[in-house]
């Protein structure tokens, strides 16, 4: 199913036609984070980014529902920070003040990372800048998580005899 | 949220609860009545119709038509859908630096004389 033959994280390469300031920008300044990080018909209404190993970063994803107004929030930590070529940082959903809220918390399974880590590197390549973004799950050891892979690989096993027909 | 993400946290709901993973594992060798699902677990019909209802409406299972029986089955492109987390994650990405890359050409024209 993956191309690289890691379930557990999104690795993403990309070349923009922008210097490599304006894309750490991208990543680091609220304004420019909020133009694009949301979905479509989403606001970023909050983007506090406190950029240093150990700052804390919370942001608000808010969007219009049959229901009204629904917020997320989310929270996390820088972890590395060297301008213009490479940002760590953690993320995991939260409330407004920034408190963690577990995965199975938010009506996910127990075996959905409470916390992912996004890095981002960057590269100067001719007139362009060459992104490449990792998203990964930090391994949380709950019994639950356990028996979530297991009746999962079960299942896979199905899908696959399935297609294999 | 994309309607993506909403449909995931639905399909993530319903394999939240163990019942209902068992369910589907059971169901993974191959489709069964309400009664036979019922039997190994040791609740009420009406307790597993429930179960199998939300299992239903997140697209893991499928229900025959045949109105006394109506086996059920598993329905696996969901489950290849939701197979990992970090797969769902991927089209939310890609999307966002599609957005990013859209914004970046509305920037261009003021940064013409500012670039390094």
């Amino acid at each position: 199913m993956t191309d690289n033959g890691s379930q557990d994280a999104v690795i993403i390469e990309r070349s923009f036609d922008a210097p490599v300031d304006l894309i750490w920008q991208m990543w680091t300044d609220p304004e420019h984070f909020a133009a694009w990080y949301g979905p479509d018909g989403a606001a970023i209404p909050v983007a506090q980014m406190d950029v240093r190993v150990g700052g804390t970063r919370l942001v608000c994803m808010e969007m219009q529902t049959p229901n009204g107004v629904m917020q997320m929030w989310f929270t996390g930590q820088y972890r590395e920070v060297v301008e213009n070529v490479r940002l760590v940082y953690t993320e995991s959903m939260s409330d407004e003040n920034g408190t963690v809220r577990s995965a199975a918390d938010m009506g996910m399974p127990e075996g959905h990372p409470t916390t992912t880590e996004v890095r981002v590197e960057l590269e100067h390549v001719g007139g362009s800048t060459k992104m490449v973004m990792t998203h990964v799950g930090i391994a949380d050891n709950s019994p639950g998580a356990a028996g979530w892979a297991m009746a999962l690989d079960k299942l896979a096993a199905y899908v696959n005899a399935q297609s294999d027909r | 949220m994309t309607v993506d993400e909403g449909r995931l946290s639905e399909t993530f709901a319903a394999l939240a609860n163990p019942t209902r993973r068992a369910i589907l594992a059971r169901l993974a060798g191959g489709a069964a009545t309400v009664n036979e699902l019922a039997e190994p677990f040791g609740i009420t019909l009406p307790a597993i119709s429930k179960h199998i209802k939300v299992l239903e409406q997140a697209g893991l299972v499928r229900r025959g038509q045949r109105a006394q029986y109506r086996p059920c089955a598993l329905d696996a492109a969901r489950l290849e859908e939701v197979s990992t987390w970090a797969e769902q994650y991927r089209p939310i990405w890609e999307a966002r630096f599609d957005r990013m890359d859209e914004y970046l050409r509305q920037l261009r024209p003021q940064r013409k004389t500012g670039q390094r």
